[in-house]
This record gives C-alpha cells, sequence and structure tokens, in this order.
C-alpha cells in the first residue's frame, strides 16, 4: 500500500494551508506527522480522505482490492475507501449509538459478520480499558478518551491496510496511550498496514514511528528516516525553537 | 464598587448582550432566517398598529370609554405578553455563566442582568398597540402629559409582567410542573375578577382604576408599581443566586440505553443498516424526534378530521386540500432537513464507500412505509364514499414519487448541520432553499390536483396523479443515484458547510 501526493496546494483566503510538491509513503510505514498548530496536518489528512478538496495536485492511494492491484486517485474514485481506515475527529463517530451498535454497523458496512466482529473487538480489550462495551451510554455520554477510542476502534475494525489517525492519544489516559501504542506497533508488524499518525505527543510519536514527518505552514520542511539519536534531538530542538533546519 | 467602574461594567454586560442577540447561531450562517426575523417583527409590528387603531375604533361608542375597555383587559395582555416571552426572554443565570470566574461581583451582576431584564427592548414592543390607541383614546380627555403616564403605565405593567414571567421562567428550569401555577393564577384570576360576579368586576375595574391613575400621574399608581414589583425583583435575585450555581453544575442527564439491534431488518443487507440508523436518529435525538412528532401529529389530526368528522363534507377545495396533505406533510416536515442532521457525522460517512447512496435509500423506504399510517385512515374516507380508492391511491403514489423526489433534491443542496438535541428554534433549520422547496411540495401538489379535479374530475385528477406517482416510485433508483451522483460533485462544498455549522 503506497500513498503518492503530487503539487498538493490548498489555501483557505489568502493563507496558504498546504504546498507539498512530491511526498510518498511506502507499504509498511509508520508515519508521524508533527508540528505546531496550523501546520496543515489535519487539512493534510482531510485532503487524503478526500473530505476537503485541494485547490491543485492529487493523492493517489495504490492497493489491493479483490485480490488485483488497484491505483486511484482519492477525489477521482472510491475504491480507497474499502482498504483504507480513519479517525480525525467526532464527527466520524455516530454519536446516538451505543458504542456495541456503532461498531456493528461500521462491521455491518464493511461486510464483516457479526461472529468476526465480536472477535476481532476481543484484540481491542486491554485499549478499552472495559470503559467502552457494555456501558448502556450513547457515545455521546462518553468521556472524550472513551470516544476517542470508539472512534480509533472503529477505523481499525475492518482492518484497512492504510490506517490514518489525528491525534490518536489527545484525550486517551496514561494507561490508554500505551496500550494504543502497542496496538499501533502490533496492527502494523501483523497487518502489514500502513499507519499515518499526527500528534503533538512526540515521545509517543518519536517511539512508534519509522518515519517523522516536519510540516509547518502547510510545507514539509524536514522528512527524517529513523536515526533515532539525531532525530529525537533534531526535533526536540525545533520545536524549542532552537535550531534553524 | 466605585460607580465609574459600576458604570463602565455596566456598560461592557450590555454591549455584550447586543452583540450575543446580533450574532445568535439562528443567525449567524443564515441570512435567510435573519431576514425572516426581521420581517416577522415588522409584521407584527404593523400588525398591532393595526390593532390599536382597530381598537379605537371598535370600542369608541360603548358606555364605557375605549381605553378603559383596553385597560380592563389588562389581564389578557399580560398572559399573551407571558407566553409569548418564552420564545424570546432567557433568564440571567445562563448568562452570568460566563462571567463568574471574573473579578466582577456576583451581585452586581445580578443586579445588572435584572435591571437590563427591565429595561429590554421587548418590554417596549406593546408600544406598537398602545402608542396608536393612546393617540386617538387618550389626548381628549388627558391632553398630551396624560398619553404619556399612558404609555408609560403600560410600559411599567410590561417591565412588571417581565420579572414575573423571569420568576415562573427559572421556577420551569427546574420542573416543568411549575407551568401549571402560573396559569392556575390567570385562569383564577380572570375568572373571579371578571366572569363570576358581573356585579363586581374588581380586576376589571381595578386595571381601569389604575391605569386612569397613571394618565393622571397619580403617585399611588407608581406606588402600586413599586410594591408588586419590589416583592418581585427581591425573589428574583435570590432565585437567580441559587439558580447560577445550579446553572454551571447542570450536566446532561446520562439516560441507559439497550444496545438494540434491530435484527428484523437484518435482512434488507446494507439499507437496513441504515433503515435501523433512521430509527435510532428518530428515537434518540431530541430535534429529530420533535420533527418527526410534529409530521406525525399533524398527519394524524388532518387524517383524523377527514375519516371521523364531515367538517370538509361538500367543500372540495379543503376536501383536496386535507387529502393531499395527509400523506405529504409527514414527508414534507422530515425530508425538508434530508442530510443535515447526518451533517454531525458527514466525515465518517464520506470515508465508506457509497455510503450516501445507502443512506438516501434507506431514507426514502421510511418514508415510504410511513405511508402506510394515511394509507390505513384513508379507508375509513373510503368506506363513507367521501373519496374514491383512485383518489386515496394517487394522493399516496404521487406522495412517493413525486413529492419525496422532490425534497430529496435538497439532500443535494442542504449543508447546514442541524443540532441534534438543542431546541428546534436553535437546532439551525430552515434555510432559503428549504423554506422554499417545502412551500412548493406543500401547494404545488394540491394545486395540481386541485386544477385537475375543477377542469376535468376527481378520476381524472386521480388518473394523472397515480401515473405521475407510479413512474416516480418504480424509477426511484434512477433518481436516487442520480441525486448521489450530484450531492458527490458538491460534496466539497457541503461538508464545508456541515463542518462550519456544527
Amino acid at each position: 500500500m503506497n500513498l503518492t501526493i503530487e503539487n498538493l496546494t490548498k489555501s483557505f483566503g489568502q493563507k496558504q494551508a498546504l504546498n507539498i510538491d512530491h511526498y510518498a509513503i511506502h507499504s509498511g510505514e509508520i508515519i508521524g506527522l508533527v508540528g505546531n498548530n496550523g501546520a496543515g496536518k489535519t487539512t493534510l489528512f482531510r485532503i487524503i480522505l478526500d473530505l476537503l478538496k485541494a485547490d491543485t495536485g492529487c493523492v493517489t492511494i495504490d492497493g489491493i482490492l479483490d485480490g488485483q492491484p488497484v491505483s486511484c486517485d482519492t477525489a477521482k474514485s472510491e475504491e480507497w475507501k474499502a482498504y483504507t481506515g480513519a479517525f480525525v475527529d467526532a464527527s466520524f463517530l455516530i454519536e446516538y449509538l451505543t458504542p456495541e451498535e456503532y461498531f456493528r454497523f461500521i462491521a455491518k458496512i464493511s461486510g464483516i459478520s457479526d461472529a468476526v466482529m465480536e472477535e476481532r473487538l476481543l484484540q481491542f480489550n486491554s485499549f478499552m480499558n472495559g470503559e467502552v462495551l457494555g456501558q448502556k451510554t450513547l457515545i455521546r455520554n462518553l468521556s472524550m478518551g472513551n470516544k476517542q477510542k470508539v472512534g480509533i476502534i472503529g477505523a481499525m475494525l475492518h482492518y484497512p491496510r492504510l490506517l490514518i489517525l489525528d491525534e490518536p492519544f489527545n484525550f486517551l489516559d496514561p494507561t490508554s496511550q500505551l496500550a494504543m501504542k502497542y496496538l499501533l506497533e502490533t496492527y502494523s508488524k501483523e497487518r502489514k498496514a500502513t499507519i499515518i499518525v499526527s500528534s503533538h505527543n512526540l515521545t509517543h510519536t518519536l517511539d512508534i514511528c519509522s518515519r517523522i514527518t516536519l510540516l509547518e505552514h502547510g510545507v514539509i520542511i524536514k522528512d527524517y528516516d529513523r536515526d533515532y539519536a539525531l532525530l529525537t534531538s533534531e526535533i526536540e530542538a525545533y520545536f524549542k525553537g532552537n535550531i534553524n533546519i | 464598587m466605585e460607580l465609574s467602574k459600576a458604570w463602565l461594567l455596566y456598560q461592557i454586560v450590555a454591549h455584550h448582550q447586543r452583540l450575543q442577540a446580533r450574532r445568535h447561531v439562528m443567525f449567524e450562517r443564515n441570512r435567510a432566517m435573519k431576514i425572516f426575523g426581521y420581517i416577522f417583527v415588522a409584521f407584527w409590528a404593523v400588525y398591532l398598529i393595526l390593532l390599536g387603531v382597530s381598537a379605537y375604533g371598535l370600542f369608541s361608542d360603548r358606555a364605557l370609554e375605549a381605553f378603559d375597555w383596553i385597560d380592563g383587559g389588562m389581564i389578557w395582555f399580560l398572559i399573551l405578553d407571558f407566553f409569548s416571552r418564552f420564545a424570546m426572554q432567557e433568564t440571567p443565570a445562563q448568562n452570568i455563566k460566563q462571567y463568574k470566574l471574573q473579578n466582577i461581583p456576583t451581585v452586581f451582576l445580578l443586579h445588572t442582568f435584572l435591571l437590563r431584564m427591565g429595561l429590554q427592548p421587548y418590554n417596549f414592543f406593546w408600544a406598537f398597540f398602545f402608542v396608536p390607541f393612546g393617540l386617538m383614546a387618550i389626548p381628549q380627555f388627558y391632553g398630551f402629559w396624560g398619553l404619556v403616564g399612558y404609555i408609560g403605565g403600560w410600559w411599567l405593567v410590561f417591565v412588571w409582567n417581565s420579572y414575573w414571567y423571569l420568576l415562573w421562567r427559572t421556577l420551569l428550569n427546574r420542573n416543568y410542573l411549575f407551568l401549571a401555577v402560573p396559569v392556575i393564577i390567570y385562569v383564577a384570576l380572570a375568572y373571579f375578577g371578571i366572569f363570576f360576579n358581573e356585579e363586581n368586576q374588581w380586576l376589571f375595574n381595578g386595571t381601569i382604576r389604575l391605569m386612569r391613575g397613571f394618565c393622571q400621574w397619580h403617585p399611588l399608581c407608581l406606588v402600586i408599581f413599586f410594591a408588586m414589583s419590589t416583592p418581585l425583583y427581591i425573589i428574583n435575585y435570590k432565585l437567580q443566586k441559587v439558580a447560577i450555581y445550579v446553572e454551571i453544575a447542570k450536566t446532561e442527564e446520562v439516560k441507559t440505553f439497550k444496545t438494540h439491534n434491530m435484527t428484523f431488518l437484518d435482512g434488507f443487507g446494507i439499507i437496513g443498516e441504515y433503515l435501523k440508523l433512521e430509527l435510532k436518529s428518530t428515537m434518540r435525538n431530541l430535534v429529530v424526534r420533535k420533527q418527526f412528532i410534529s409530521g406525525a401529529l399533524c398527519m394524524l389530526m388532518l387524517c383524523g378530521l377527514f375519516s371521523f368528522t364531515d367538517v370538509y363534507d361538500g367543500m372540495p377545495f379543503m376536501r383536496v386540500f386535507i387529502c393531499v396533505y395527509c400523506f405529504t406533510c409527514l414527508g414534507v416536515m422530515t425530508l425538508t432537513t434530508v442530510m443535515c442532521a447526518e451533517g454531525n457525522y458527514i466525515d465518517g460517512l464520506m470515508v465508506r464507500k457509497e455510503t450516501v447512496l445507502s443512506l438516501l435509500k434507506a431514507k426514502y423506504y421510511f418514508q415510504c412505509i410511513m405511508l402506510l399510517v394515511p394509507s390505513l385512515f384513508s379507508l375509513m374516507p373510503i368506506i363513507e364514499g367521501k373519496i374514491t380508492v383512485f383518489t386515496a391511491l394517487g394522493c399516496l403514489l404521487f406522495a412517493s414519487g413525486a413529492v419525496f423526489p422532490f425534497l430529496f433534491q435538497l439532500a443535494v443542496y442542504n449543508d447546514v448541520t442541524i443540532h441534534l438535541n438543542e431546541k428546534l428554534t436553535k437546532s439551525g433549520r430552515d434555510t432559503k432553499v428549504q423554506m422554499l422547496m417545502s412551500g412548493a411540495a406543500l401547494f404545488l401538489p394540491m394545486l395540481l390536483m386541485y386544477t385537475l379535479v375543477e377542469c376535468f374530475n376527481e378520476d381524472v385528477a386521480a388518473t394523472a396523479m397515480i401515473t405521475i406517482g407510479l413512474i416516480g416510485t418504480l424509477l426511484h433508483p434512477l433518481w436516487l443515484n442520480h441525486i448521489y451522483k450530484r450531492f458527490m460533485k458538491r460534496r466539497y462544498q457541503n461538508m464545508d458547510g456541515f463542518r462550519n455549522s456544527r
């Protein structure tokens, strides 16, 4: 599963939100997208997911559908949706359902039987930490952290080959953050999935990602492969404002 | 607190209140609604002026003076004013919350908001009635200053009523049953003060004397006003003081919900899943539920009128009117905001393939299933011979094959998210296009059927509606697909709108 971005630009009024000439993500990578507020992370996610129209350029996702390789421009085809899972914010959740109903809904529209869904949910047990299932409450009445968990599990339930998560560590308690890290690492290894996460939590991002991309004002200013020592010090220095990268 | 600082703070609070009114969520994104709001106010202003003028004409040649008749009926004005405030007036506790952590004494805030409640523009609104009426009725007896006293007196009456309303509105926030108290008081006052003993209409006569006193600038009237307002002000002050903490500590009552799998819909595949969503959305979201209940009640009421009464026998226009509306009103009231509820989770739908198409199909089938209700009700007038089977069938098929496709076009253009659990008035409904389409969906079928009935006969009209409706119903996969394709073309614009109005 490869993802390629070409000549992508997006402006909101006079303000340029995104300007990426070329950016490629390869199969099995875990990408960490970091940057300050307004760097363009969520905008990039929305454009990748065809939730926002780019001014120019395109996003192409290559994948395998029904055993056949396919290549889709995300704005022109819907095929990529079959092997992509994403959670950006609460607008991905149908909040008047209970978590169980939501998972069942996702499973049904993804062609997953009840038995398989229940089996898959077992893998998320430690992540849910007994706070999501069996609560007899609607998603809208869950805490932000538990809503986040429902959204992330909903994005992963159909075992997507490309997983996109915006700020997945937000609202999670420390135990759930660690469970989240473990979940993503295991998922990437077992499913050979490509994962893109954005986060303000540098420690977690640096821990799990094989590649870190630094965005500033919509431009990729640095793309680090995993040279851990250099990467950590440079990124920390960047955010401290001590170094001119 | 120093007087200059108090004045400064008062001005800031007043400025915030003006901004709050101007930037009300209902008007923020909806220009049509804003214009409609102004037209609504202007309409009532003109209406009250006309009423004021005609009231003088109506009462001018009777035993009592015209103003006595109006003043004697003060209780009716107070009742009208009281209930109209529900749509306009918020309680200070709701507004003080945001200032609570600022370095402003709560006592000062409470007095400011209570004072401003008395000075709010709505208390002047009745002047549209009393100024023209007073101009014609008062100067001949009490001169210019009498007129000023008269209008001022009525203004004070409405100021008092705003505090009276505030008291019950605050208590109502705790328990709806409190509404019964003012209702009982009003009924008791009207009954015992006016109707019980015609020889001693103490309320009627008392209010006449009060207002005559205002015309004469009698100090006793002001004493009465302050004697009645001060305790009310103090009670409100104490009540609001407690209400602030109730407001701050307010949490949504979390009900427990059992997971419902609605397995009876499993056989319908993906469409069945969206039908479940539609049902759950209707049951669990306040706004959707209210919309549905209003539509269903309206439908049931019309069906009931048509089936069990003979009110509209021999009135062809009304017969057509009710017959068509029985079948279309629920659709009109719920489909006008088609996709607006989904605006809350549109991103989640859009990252999955063709979900919107399945959703639209489920919505269409849901509406068609609901047509069974008027169909059942129409059996009664069919048996009684009020309408033919053809007419009922014509209305049924016309609804499913013409009215629904027409209303479903809004799925392409609706781009304002409705807030699922707000009050209907705050939920962000009724854009310009929605208002136009719902109006057209209500009147065009009736116009068509009425024209056909008038030009030909009821059978021809029914046959035409059956033909049009049948074609539309059978072709629903085609037109729904077409709507879906157009929705996808406009998706960025719509998603942007949904996101901005969440």
